[in-house]
């Protein structure tokens, strides 16, 4: 499977399988350190995600959108996205390939 | 009723809402106040009736709606002024309106010649003169499309607005946004609309804390309590609003369409479907239904007579259902209400003491007249209870998921079968009840039933099966969580109990004393503490729970059957309907819904069984002969039979007894005093009440005296249980 998620320049995050309340504050670690560049997040590992690491993903896309900098999920599960979809914000995986996405263009 | 009749039959009274908000907007633009507010009201209005007509196949209503709605809408989008000779047509539409509306309810006959004068008016307002081919293509809307959110009327839900915002501690909990609005999801469709305005900055985000909130537009059929028990185990940990939708359009759209009173005129998005809201109707037409109640019952005997058509009713097209069928009432006024309702009838009592004491005679019009404010004080007693009886559904519902629960906690497949739920009690009993059946229930799932392994073993389904019912019999409710499990363990329960010393080592005890030794303070057969019903919390504090509230609670179990919880409950906490009796020198009172016919006994028919036990033959039978007085411990020796009178009476299981007493005073309605919260529980005696010369008199607790006087060994655990708790 080629790494969609690849853009020239960027920072690539993967994140981890579950995003729950204990894995809120490395994330934030993880992403402040990231903060300047462009950023990819694959998130096409995670099977868990709970509010607070959706307060830091979307703190973090505030963020990199005041700075005017590309922030982006590029590549979702299908928990993740339906997490996301069930929080009332679907346009964090609007961009973002799912495990649907991927079986046409292997074909 | 059925069920189809009961839609029409609320149609119409949602009608006749919608036909008085019509007229109230149109009364206000005619007097100057045309704001969008009104003409949309006026407009909703019309709309609504016109969708429900159009659910009914209503032909003739639908087009006349339709044409009266197409001219509202012009003035809706403004391309049509209220001028004082619009608003009057106006006017002159909505009387139309209402004749069609009575006409289809009763079947009168409408003026065919008007109603076109009128639609003509009415096209005649509009610049494109009112388009009937779109009145079609309109009337198949409503007639194959899902009834749209707007039709159904206003007072109706149409769902529920959900605002929720976590704080900190929930997810420190380990509970879930996700998880709750997901189980949100189940009860209908949601939006879900994020609120991240509290977001800070990356920087200064602290990850443990919380700061997103969600609006969760919930539309479809369920009800408060559902969509407050998702959030039941977070209570104190996020705050919470709940907020009905009330049915009117756009009330499905996005929240950002809330605040904007557009309507959509024939496809609204988020269709409500007829199904769901048949069982809304449903729902909502339940508690007329007249409930099945033992005459002499105070409270809810009035509710069937509330549900009656009263007699005005169906003298033809002259009729009317009141607007505005509900309105909510704060409980607290309810209650005041009552109390003083209480006041007045021990008030009414003394009055007619009085009296009776001076002398009047009982054909003077001072006695005759409190003859008659006695049958009033009645009626008003009953109308007040009558209020607070509601069905004990709302109690039953919360149960499903309880059972889920604790299935999935267990491991045992579980299925809950519920009968009664329409029956009705008072409000206060049905609060009160939710904790002992939570713990019922949960015992019966954790300890009742047996693995699926062993049920299998022994030839039983997998699942098992709890049943909880509810049902009024002699004057009171009755309510059963039965299980059909491996019965109680009556050697270890026997064995525990003599570990706790709770009972001696080696006590002969009667399979029926062994089982109530669950109930014993300080009893619990879970070795170790489980999560489920092993929260310190006993069979004893559901006891006292259901005795606080002057009932009774009995077990009955059979060894690879299942048991029984059987609760006995009173229907009100307020009124009682009594025999006045006197026991050397008492006064008491039998609860009148108990006695089935007194007697003078004679001398050849009562029978000494040694000691002070007797038996009276009554036609063709034996039954046992209590003396009160001797049971209640006013005096040693028992009362000659033939100098007293017999209660014969019939208990809880149907069982019948004899009560001696000394002489019967009258029947009169007391007002129920409870002698738990003033005193403390006695056995034998279920509460008190107030006399009408100001004496407190007893109301005596048939089952435990017929109980008691049974075997003096339970006799003694009542009176140790009543010692300990």
């Amino acid at each position: 499977m080629t790494d969609l998620s690849q853009t020239p320049g960027a920072t690539s995050l993967i994140l981890a399988e579950s995003l729950d309340m204990t894995a809120a504050s490395p994330l934030k670690a993880q992403l402040l350190a990231a903060r300047g560049s462009a950023l990819s997040l694959d998130a096409s590992a995670v099977r868990r995600l709970g509010g607070q690491c959706l307060q830091v993903l979307l703190a973090a896309r505030a963020a990199w959108t005041a700075d005017g900098g590309d922030w982006r999920i590029a590549t979702a599960s299908e928990e993740f996205a339906d997490a996301v979809r069930l929080m009332g914000c679907p346009d964090l995986v609007a961009d973002a390939l799912t495990p649907s996405d991927f079986a046409p263009l292997q074909d | 009723m059925d069920p189809l009749a009961a839609i029409r039959e609320t149609f119409f009274q949602e009608c006749e809402e919608q036909l008085a908000e019509l007229e109230s907007g149109l009364l206000a633009m005619e007097a100057g106040d045309a704001d969008s507010e009104t003409i949309n009201a006026v407009f909703r209005a019309v709309h609504s009736i016109k969708g429900g007509a159009g659910a009914f196949s209503l032909e003739a209503l639908v087009r006349f709606a339709h044409v009266f709605e197409t001219s509202l809408d012009e003035m809706r989008s403004g391309r049509l002024a209220s001028s004082d000779g619009v608003v009057k047509t106006l006017l002159r539409a909505a009387d139309v309106l209402a004749d069609h509306v009575r006409a289809a309810h009763d079947g009168s006959s409408i003026d065919e010649a008007h109603t076109a004068e009128l639609a003509e008016e009415l096209k005649a307002l509009g610049p494109e003169g009112g388009d009937t081919s779109e009145s079609e293509e309109d009337w198949g809307d409503f007639s194959f499309q899902p009834l749209s959110a707007a039709a159904p009327a206003a007072p109706a839900t149409a769902g529920w607005r959900v605002r929720f915002k976590p704080r900190a501690d929930l997810y420190a909990k380990a509970n879930e946004a996700a998880l709750l609005l997901r189980e949100l999801g189940r009860l209908g469709e949601t939006e879900v609309a994020l609120d991240d305005s509290g977001l800070p900055d990356l920087a200064d985000l602290d990850p443990e804390a919380a700061y997103l909130a969600w609006t969760v537009t919930l539309t479809g059929d369920a009800d408060e309590t559902a969509v407050r028990e998702v959030f039941e185990f977070v209570d104190g940990d996020c705050e919470l609003e709940v907020e009905p939708i009330v049915a009117d359009g756009g009330s499905a759209g996005a929240p950002a369409d809330l605040g904007e009173p557009e309507i959509p005129t024939t496809e609204p998005d988020g269709n409500l479907d007829i199904g769901v809201l048949l069982a809304r109707v449903q729902a909502a037409a339940a508690p007329q239904a007249p409930p099945e109640v033992p005459s002499g019952a105070p409270a809810p005997a009035a509710a069937a007579t509330l549900a009656e058509p009263s007699p005005q009713d169906g003298q033809g097209p002259s009729r009317k259902p009141e607007a505005g069928a509900t309105i909510r009432v704060d409980l607290e006024r309810v209650d005041r209400l009552i109390d003083l309702v209480g006041e007045l009838v021990i008030n009414q009592a003394m009055l007619s003491q009085r009296v009776m004491e001076a002398g009047f005679a009982r054909a003077s019009g001072v006695a005759m007249g409190l003859d008659e404010l006695e049958q009033l004080t009645r009626e008003i007693q009953d109308s007040v209870m009558a209020i607070r009886a509601q069905p004990v559904k709302s109690v039953f519902q919360r149960m499903p998921r309880l059972v889920r629960e604790v299935a999935a906690m267990t491991g045992k497949p579980v299925r809950l079968v519920t009968e009664g739920e329409g029956t009705e009690v008072d409000k206060t009993v049905i609060e009160r009840l939710a904790d002992p059946l939570t713990h019922m229930i949960r015992n019966a799932i954790d300890h009742g039933l047996e693995s699926p392994e062993k049920r299998e073993a022994a030839g039983k389904p997998a699942e098992g099966v709890v049943r909880l019912t509810a049902a009024h019999r002699s004057g009171r409710i009755v309510i059963e969580v039965a299980d059909d499990g491996g019965g109680i363990n009556r050697e270890r329960v026997k064995s525990i109990a003599a570990e706790r010393g709770l009972i001696a080592a080696d006590a002969a005890l009667s399979d029926e004393e062994i089982d109530n030794l669950i109930f014993m303070p300080g009893f619990s057969t879970a070795s170790t503490v489980s999560d489920i019903s092993g929260r310190g919390v006993g069979m004893d504090v559901v006891k006292r729970s259901i005795q606080a509230l002057g009932g009774r609670i009995a077990i009955a179990s059979r060894p690879g059957k299942g048991s029984t919880f059987t609760m006995s409950l009173p229907l009100t906490l307020a009124v009682l309907d009594g025999m006045v009796v006197s026991v050397q020198g008492q006064t008491l009172v039998a609860p009148i819904t108990a006695i089935v016919e007194t007697l003078l006994p004679k001398a050849g028919d009562v029978h000494s069984l040694g000691g002070h036990a007797r038996v009276i033959a009554i036609r063709d039978s034996y039954t046992p002969l209590i003396d009160v007085g001797m049971a209640l411990g006013y005096r040693t020796t028992p009362l000659d039979a033939t100098q007293g009178v017999a209660l014969l009476i019939e208990g809880e299981g149907g069982a019948r007894a004899a009560l001696l007493v000394d002489a019967i005073q009258g029947q009169r309605q007391v007002v129920i005093k409870s002698l738990e919260a003033n005193y403390r529980q006695v056995p034998g005696v279920a509460a008190a009440t107030i006399l009408g010369d100001g004496r407190v008199a007893l109301i005596l607790d048939i089952d435990t005296i017929v109980a008691v006087s049974r075997g003096a060994d339970s006799l003694r655990a009542e009176k140790r249980l009543a010692a300990t708790g």
